[in-house]
């Protein structure tokens, strides 16, 4: 159980759940002596992760369930049908005709982050508030990209891609410059993917932290709360959904990009 | 901390202007082409993906100078 310590899931619940008196303590008193930092231990979070997944195969199973009816008639089902379609609609739109091959990387990454983001909506840690695993998606995603490429384009090409058009003479130091630049672009696309997820769903414990700590009052004796971080609730459920969205976009659009030579 | 607060303000400030540029922009195109609001919808959500992540790298390099300057932390 040494895994397991540094984090005590009694005082976790930040949000709307923590009316007690003890909650108003910790967010008064408490943050400013750990910093307003509650970081799980690794064993917590590896718990949460699995959690998680754990929560996704079962709802996904439930639906499945309901998949062999001419009418689907379980709610779940049609949430997963609907789902479906809006994914392949994306893939479809944005990677084009061949983009329904690689709905089922958009769909582990969109039901990933959507999850882990609504878990982070009832608790102050969650998966994807950690740099750790978006780093982690995002090389997953731009590996996977990058796969894909060369099986499309051959390594040759692929890599050949990166130096921009064919040019002759002494043009090719240009070349060189422009493989260099792509090359770090590529880098960047793992650190924008990674930053941009860990900055939204982080910044917005952070922000609902501090809101909390703005309704944590002390009049002498008596002790009021007021979880004004609560509010915050509705912007961060669209957070979740567009965060999930961005992700999966983006990444789309990598594939695309990757692999539409082929049609011209 | 005066800075923090600052540089978060200013980066704000400037995601803020340039997002509403480009939302303004992209409803404005919608209103004249509503067939391509599809198309439109998903570049506007590229763009302001895009220009969040400057708002996030000032967020993230705030917090990184904030465990800086915090005493103990």
């Amino acid at each position: 159980m040494d895994l397991l310590q540094g984090w005590n899931p009694g005082t976790i619940l930040p949000n709307l759940l923590a009316w007690g008196g003890g909650a108003a303590e910790e967010a008064a008193h408490g943050a400013a002596e750990h910093g307003g930092k509650h970081e799980p231990g690794f064993g917590w979070k590896m718990l949460v992760v699995a959690i998680i997944i754990g929560l996704i195969m079962g709802l996904l199973t439930v639906a499945r369930s309901g998949y062999k009816e001419r009418v689907f008639k379980n709610p779940i089902t049609q949430c997963a049908e609907q789902l479906f379609l809006f994914l392949q609609q994306l893939a479809l739109g944005i990677i084009g005709k061949h983009g329904r091959k690689y709905l089922p990387m958009v769909a582990t990454y969109w039901l990933f982050i959507f999850v882990s983001c609504i878990f982070g909506l009832f608790f102050d840690w969650t998966p994807t508030a950690d740099l750790s695993l978006n780093l982690g998606l995002a090389i997953t995603a731009i590996a996977y990209v990058q796969w894909e490429g060369i099986r499309t384009n051959g390594i040759a090409g692929h890599f050949g891609h990166f130096a921009g058009p064919k040019l002759g003479g002494i043009m090719v130091i240009v070349s060189g410059m422009i493989f260099l630049i792509e090359i770090i672009s590529e880098a960047m696309k793992l650190l924008s993917l990674s930053l941009r997820l860990y900055g939204n769903i982080h910044g917005g414990h952070e922000v609902l932290l501090n809101l909390n700590q703005l309704g944590a009052l002390n009049f002498g004796p008596h002790e009021a709360y007021i979880p004004l971080g609560g509010l915050l609730l509705p912007i961060k459920l669209l957070t979740c959904l567009v965060q999930a969205l961005v992700f999966t976009l983006l990444f789309c659009v990598y594939i695309g990009l990757v692999t539409s030579h082929e049609e011209h | 901390m005066l800075g923090l607060g600052i540089a978060l303000g200013v980066a704000a400030l400037g995601v803020g202007i340039g997002q509403g540029i480009a939302a303004s922009s992209a409803l404005g195109g919608i209103a004249r082409q509503p067939e391509a609001a599809g198309k439109i919808q998903t570049a506007m959500l590229i763009a302001l993906a895009f220009m969040e992540l400057v708002f996030l790298l000032t967020f993230v390099s705030a917090l990184i100078l904030q465990a800086k300057v915090t005493p103990g932390a």
